[in-house]
């Protein structure tokens, strides 16, 4: 009740006194930047993954490719990604001190495993007569991939990879812990600065909601062009 | 045209393909039936290597297509196939299911395979469909289009793995008169179905297949009026 009453005074000491509102853009920079970086990194890594993963040898046999993609899916998924992240800062980039950059891959590789889940499904989920027919025009397996498999693929792929990287965005939350002033660090230092929570927090939470919103109803439009020659 | 040598199929513990031998010639209308399981589909997709042999020599034009060194795709060129369930590709207009081989393939131009599909097209009466999406046609347009997509390569055999028996049996009649006109123009064609009526009235031999094998071939009219195996006289007591 407190809170509400004095909810011009308690905005005002939060963001805009001393212009405060730039720690929180700033904080939002890092997130966006990471996540928009990690989100290409998984896709090329979760492409490349899913290809693996799918490989046959000509008897129909899983390849070492295959093998190799099974152990980095069930590494990456079979641990929490704050260890993922300290590791990669702590160990295997120590020299590096670039902390946006360990971020991306970190999150790049963590996410790749995931994409290369959704993008293998978006693949099976293709029925396979149009594989078949394709080879039987006596296209390769190549071009029946890129002319057919894979534009359909991509509209299975579309809606779960969407919710994928709105768990890469938010999943960036934990950047903090290797000192990268991320949106929620920025308010979780704000907290601190003006003796404060609740408005602060509430800021930072409204604001990785409205991103997401706006990516979400981007994604939206791009997959109801795509349905268009579905007719369904 | 296309010889037959031994040919095995096994899936797991499953014998599908138990030494088929035959020899098909150019020109024929080559019709097989049988009861499910018997492995008629399989030996089809076999002989386009869709279902890779388990052993066996398939032979087409003179060349050895079983062997590893045969470039397969090549040979694909000139084998067509249509399927039961059509497989036209949902992502393309009827236009670029036809022409998107041809033109990939580098073996025409795009103004010249959309000219040829376009008569195709008029062949099958269906032109005023070429820039719609398959999702809007029905189950005989469908393998009409699928037929022309397979006609466009120009094949020197088509091969029909049960083309109507995912149709509505008013649009049968429809795509038999396709696949009736086509046999009319000389193609070599090799038929999987279980129309009986077409098999009579189109086929040169028709062929019973059973466990994995060809029990019995004939002439249509010996085929149906002098089945010889007890096992093809059950069949036909049954389907006729």
């Amino acid at each position: 009740m407190d809170w509400l009453l004095n909810i011009w005074e308690h905005i005002h000491r939060a963001f805009i006194e001393k212009d405060r509102w730039q720690v929180y853009l700033k904080g939002l920079g890092v997130t966006l930047e990471v996540a928009f970086l990690a989100a290409i990194i998984g896709i090329i890594i979760g492409t490349i993954v899913a290809f693996m993963k799918l490989s046959k040898t000509r008897k129909g046999k899983p390849t070492i490719l295959t093998h190799i993609a099974n152990i980095y899916v069930d590494i990456i998924r079979g641990t929490p990604s704050v260890l993922q992240l300290l590791i990669m800062w702590f160990v295997v980039m120590k020299s590096c001190d670039n902390g946006i950059l360990v971020g991306c891959l970190t999150f790049g590789i963590n996410s790749g495993a995931y994409v290369a889940e959704i993008v293998r499904a978006g693949i099976l989920a293709v029925d396979k007569g149009q594989t078949e027919a394709g080879r039987s025009l006596g296209l390769t397996s190549f071009q029946t991939m890129v002319y057919i498999v894979i534009p359909q693929a991509f509209k299975n792929v579309l809606p779960p990879l969407c919710n994928e990287f709105i768990v890469l965005l938010k999943e960036t939350a934990i950047l903090g812990y290797v000192g990268l002033s991320d949106l929620t660090r920025a308010a979780n230092q704000m907290t601190s600065t003006i003796y404060e929570a609740f408005t602060p927090l509430i800021g930072a939470a409204v604001v990785y909601f409205i991103v997401i919103k706006i990516l979400t109803i981007l994604l939206g439009m791009l997959e109801r062009r795509l349905r268009r020659s579905d007719n369904r | 045209m296309i010889i037959v040598k031994d040919l095995h199929k096994t899936f797991g513990d499953n014998k599908v393909l138990a030494g088929v031998n035959y020899h098909i010639h150019q020109g024929e209308k080559i019709v097989v039936v049988g009861p499910s399981g018997s492995g008629k589909s399989t030996f089809l997709r076999c002989l386009n290597l869709l279902e890779v042999p388990t052993s066996g020599e398939i032979w087409f034009d003179g060349q050895l297509i079983t062997s590893p060194k045969t470039n397969i795709n090549k040979i694909r060129e000139h084998m067509g196939m249509v399927f039961q369930h059509f497989n036209l590709f949902n992502n393309l207009t009827i236009m670029d299911n036809i022409t998107l081989a041809p033109i990939k393939l580098k073996l025409m131009k795009e103004e010249e395979a959309k000219e040829n599909a376009l008569k195709l097209l008029q062949r099958v009466g269906l032109s005023e469909k070429a820039d719609a999406y398959p999702g809007s046609l029905s189950g005989g347009q469908k393998q009409r289009i699928a037929i022309v997509r397979s006609l466009a390569m120009n094949p020197k055999v088509m091969l029909f793995d049960e083309p109507t028996s995912a149709l509505d049996p008013e649009m049968v009649g429809e795509v038999l008169e396709v696949m009736k006109e086509l046999a009319d123009s000389g193609m070599t064609m090799v038929v999987v179905t279980h129309e009986m009526g077409f098999a009579r009235e189109v086929g040169t031999k028709v062929l019973f297949m059973d466990g994995g094998n060809i029990v019995e071939e004939n002439t249509p009219r010996e085929f149906f009026a002098n089945p010889q195996s007890p096992r093809l006289q059950e069949f036909l007591s049954k389907v006729l």
